[in-house]
C-alpha cells in the first residue's frame, strides 16, 4: 500500500490527493482525459477534428463548470450566463482596442475583473429570487446588457470590436507568436486554467462552503435556521460561477481575436452554457466541459456533415432528456455496467431494442390518436 | 408634434397586439401546464411559413384589389387564410404535447427547458425542410392597405396595422370569453388551480393540457399569420426575437395571467416605441423592455396581474 493508494471494503481507491479518492476504472478515466485533452493539438493535426473549436467548447464548457456550481448545488437555474462570458469577452476587447494594451495576461485579468464586477451586481439583485423569477431575472440582465451593447457606438454596434490591430496578435507570455504557435500556446494555457479551476471549484464544492450551497438548494428556510447567511453565500457562489465566465470569456477573445456581441452575449448563449451542463452531467465535476465540446461541436460544425444540422442537435438534446438524464459522463457507469451486462447476455439487446422501439411506437400512437381527435372530434 | 406622437403611440399598441398573441399562447401553456415553452417562437414561425402557403394559394384564386369592395373582400379572404394556416398548428401543437412534453411534466424544469429547446431546433429544420433557407413573403400588404381606415381616423395610418390592433382585441375577447364563459375554459382552470381534485372528478388532465398547449400553438401561429401578411418576410431565424420578448411580456403582466399578457403586451409595444419617436433614445430601443422587466421584477416578483398557476 503506497502513499497514492487506499484500500476499503475490499476495493483499492486511487487517492492523488487528499480527499479525493477514486476507483481504479475512475483514475484510468481521468487519466486518459488528461493525454487526450493535452494531446488535442497533436490529435487535431491527424484527424479531420477542427482544433479551433475543441477550443471553443472547452471554453464554454469552462463557463458551464462555473454555472453548474449554482445548478448544482444552490439548484438555481440561470438564464443569463452569457453576460458573465461576454463582459469577459468584452472587457478583453476593449482593453486591447481602446487602450493599446498588448500583453495577453493583461487583457484576460482585465476581461476577468470587468466580468466579475457585473456578476457582484447581478448577483446582489438576483440573490433572493427562486426558480423561474430567478431564470427570468438573469435573462433580463443578461438580455440588457446584449441590447446596451449592441446599440453602443463604443462597442461598436453589431460589429464588434477587433482584440489587435489587423494581423497583430496579443503577447503570450511576452512573445510575439506565429499564427500557429499562438494557437497552440493559447491552448496549452486554456488547459492550465481549466486544470487549476476544475481543482478549484473541486476545492470550493467539498470546503464546508460548498455543504452549505448545498444546503441552501435543498431548503432556504431550513438553512436559514441553522444559520447560514443564505442570500449571502448565493450572491458569492453567484460571482464565483460569473468569474468562471469572465475568465472563459476573456480566453475567448484572446482565441476568436474579434468580439461580437451575438455570439457571446445573446441570450440563447446563455442557454446553450446551461444546456452544456446537463448534456455533460449536471452531477459530475468535469462534466460540463464534455457537454461544451460536444455541443459547440455540434452547433458550429455539424452543418458541414449535414444539412439539417439543427435537428440533429435536437435529436441528441432528446437522447439526453428521455435516455441519459444524467448526461454523457453522468451515465458513463451506467453505460458501462449494462455494456458488460449485455456482453454476458446477448439476449438483453434484443429486449433493449424492443422497449425502445415499444416506447417510439407509444409515442407516435399518443401522437396519432391526439390528432384524430383534434381532427375528426371524439367519436 | 402631437401627430407623431399619436402614430407612435398606436404603432406601439400595433407592436404590442402582435406581442400579445404570441405571449398569449405562452402564458396559457405556462400557467396550466408549469412549462416555459422555448419552441413557442418557432411555432410562431411556423405559422408565418404555413400563411404564406396558404394565403399564396388563396390569393391566387381571387383578383388583386381595385377598388373600395373588392379591397374588403381580398382582406377577408387573408384573415380566413390566416386563420386556416393557424389552425394547421392545433394537430401539430397537440402533436407535439402528446409525444414529447406529456412524459416530463414531473421532471425538473432544465430538463423541461432542454425538452422544449430542443424542439425548437428540430421545429427550425422542419421549416428549412418545408420551405428553404431564404425569406419568403405572401406580399398581400399594400392589398390590405387598400381598405380605407383614413376617413376613419381622420389622419393616414396603415389599414393593415388597424386590422391587427382589431383582430388582438378579438383575440383577447374571445380568450377571456373561453376561460370565463365557457365550460371547458373552467374546466381547465380547474385544472391549472389543482391537478389531483380535477382528475378525482372526472377531469383527463392528459386532454385538458394537450387542450391548452394546442390552444397555445394556435395563437402563436396566429400571431406569426398576421405578422407574416404585413409588410415583414417570413425567415428561419424569426422565432427568436419574438420569443424572449413575449417572456419580458408575461413577466411583466405576471405568469399565467391573460389580463397582464395583454397591459404587458401593450407596455413593452408603447415604450419600445416611444423610447425612439418620442423620447429620441435609439440607442435604448432594444433595452427598455428588459430594463422594464428586471425593475417590475425587482419591485413586484409576482407581476402586475400575478397569479400563480391560474388563468384569469
Amino acid at each position: 500500500m503506497s502513499r497514492f493508494t487506499v484500500d476499503r471494503d475490499g476495493e483499492t481507491y486511487v487517492r492523488p490527493i487528499e480527499g479525493l479518492e477514486l476507483t481504479r476504472r475512475q483514475a484510468a478515466l481521468g487519466l486518459v482525459g488528461l493525454v487526450l485533452l493535452l494531446a488535442v493539438p497533436d490529435i487535431t493535426r491527424v484527424t479531420p477534428l477542427s482544433f479551433s473549436i475543441i477550443h471553443q467548447g472547452i471554453l464554454f464548457g469552462l463557463a458551464a463548470v462555473g454555472l453548474n456550481l449554482l445548478l448544482r448545488h444552490t439548484e438555481l437555474v440561470s438564464f443569463g450566463h452569457a453576460a458573465f462570458f461576454g463582459a469577459g469577452a468584452y472587457g478583453a476587447a476593449v482593453l486591447a482596442h481602446h487602450y493599446a494594451v498588448s500583453s495577453g495576461l493583461v487583457l484576460l485579468v482585465g476581461g476577468v475583473l470587468v466580468a466579475t464586477v457585473v456578476a457582484l451586481v447581478v448577483g446582489y439583485l438576483v440573490a433572493g429570487y427562486l426558480d423561474i423569477y430567478f431564470a427570468l431575472l438573469t435573462l433580463a440582465f443578461n438580455q440588457v446588457l446584449f441590447a446596451f451593447v449592441l446599440q453602443s457606438r463604443y462597442f461598436n454596434f453589431n460589429d464588434g470590436l477587433a482584440v489587435r490591430p489587423e494581423g497583430t496578435r496579443p503577447l503570450l507570455l511576452g512573445l510575439e507568436l506565429s499564427p500557429g504557435a499562438y494557437s497552440v500556446i493559447l491552448y496549452y494555457v486554456t488547459v492550465a486554467f481549466l486544470l487549476v479551476m476544475l481543482f478549484a471549484m473541486w476545492k470550493i464544492v467539498n470546503s464546508p462552503f460548498g455543504r452549505a450551497l448545498d444546503a441552501i438548494g435543498q431548503d432556504r428556510t431550513r438553512a436559514r435556521f441553522i444559520g447560514i447567511p443564505v442570500e449571502r453565500y448565493v450572491w458569492i457562489a453567484f460571482t464565483i460561477s460569473g468569474l468562471y465566465g469572465g475568465v472563459a470569456g476573456g480566453l475567448f477573445a484572446l482565441l476568436q481575436l474579434h468580439v461580437r456581441p451575438e455570439p457571446v452575449l445573446f441570450v440563447f448563449v446563455s442557454g446553450e452554457i446551461l444546456f452544456m451542463a446537463i448534456l455533460g452531467g449536471v452531477g459530475t465535476l468535469v462534466g460540463p466541459v464534455v457537454g461544451g465540446v460536444v455541443l459547440i461541436y455540434l452547433l458550429r460544425l455539424a452543418r458541414f456533415y449535414v444539412e439539417y444540422y439543427h435537428a440533429l442537435t435536437g435529436i441528441v438534446l432528446l437522447v439526453v432528456v428521455f435516455l441519459l438524464p444524467k448526461g454523457v459522463l453522468g451515465s458513463l457507469p451506467e453505460i458501462g455496467d449494462g455494456l458488460a451486462r449485455r456482453r454476458r447476455e446477448p439476449g438483453l439487446l434484443r429486449e433493449d431494442a424492443g422497449s425502445v422501439a415499444e416506447s417510439i411506437r407509444d409515442g407516435a400512437g399518443r401522437a396519432v390518436s391526439t390528432v384524430r381527435i383534434v381532427v375528426f372530434g371524439v367519436k | 408634434m402631437v401627430e407623431s406622437v399619436v402614430v407612435h403611440t398606436l404603432n406601439g399598441i400595433y407592436y404590442g397586439f402582435v406581442l400579445f398573441m404570441i405571449a398569449s399562447g405562452l402564458t396559457i401553456i405556462f400557467g396550466v401546464l408549469g412549462i416555459l415553452n422555448l419552441a413557442h417562437g418557432e411555432l410562431y414561425a411556423l405559422g408565418a411559413f404555413l400563411v404564406f402557403s396558404v394565403v399564396g394559394f388563396l390569393a391566387g384564386l381571387i383578383a388583386a384589389p381595385t377598388d373600395t369592395v373588392t379591397a374588403v373582400i381580398f382582406g377577408v379572404v387573408v384573415l380566413a387564410g390566416a386563420l386556416a394556416a393557424a389552425a394547421v398548428l392545433l394537430p401539430v401543437g397537440a402533436a407535439l404535447e402528446a409525444t414529447f412534453v406529456r412524459p416530463i411534466y414531473e421532471r425538473e424544469e432544465v430538463y423541461q427547458l432542454l425538452l422544449t429547446y430542443a424542439l425548437l431546433l428540430i421545429l427550425i429544420d422542419v421549416m428549412k425542410f418545408g420551405w428553404g433557407t431564404s425569406p419568403v413573403s405572401t406580399g398581400t400588404y399594400s392589398g390590405l392597405n387598400r381598405i380605407p381606415t383614413t376617413e376613419v381616423l381622420g389622419f393616414s395610418y396603415p389599414s393593415y396595422n388597424v386590422i391587427v390592433i382589431l383582430v388582438g382585441i378579438a383575440v383577447f375577447a374571445w380568450l377571456v370569453w373561453f376561460f370565463d364563459r365557457t365550460k371547458t375554459g373552467r374546466i381547465v382552470r380547474a385544472t391549472a388551480i389543482n391537478r389531483e381534485m380535477a382528475t378525482a372528478i372526472g377531469v383527463s388532465t392528459d386532454r385538458t393540457f394537450t387542450l391548452v398547449f394546442a390552444m397555445g400553438a394556435f395563437f402563436a401561429g396566429f400571431g406569426g399569420a398576421m405578422v407574416s401578411i404585413g409588410p415583414s418576410d417570413a425567415f428561419l431565424e424569426m422565432g427568436l426575437d419574438p420569443l424572449v420578448l413575449s417572456f419580458v411580456v408575461i413577466v411583466i403582466g405576471g405568469l399565467g395571467s391573460l389580463k397582464g399578457a395583454l397591459v404587458g403586451a401593450l407596455l413593452v409595444g408603447v415604450i419600445s416605441r416611444w423610447t425612439v419617436g418620442v423620447f429620441g433614445l435609439p440607442q435604448l430601443e432594444l433595452a427598455a423592455p428588459f430594463l422594464l422587466m428586471a425593475i417590475i421584477l425587482l419591485a413586484k416578483p409576482e407581476g402586475l396581474y400575478g397569479t400563480w398557476g391560474e388563468i384569469e
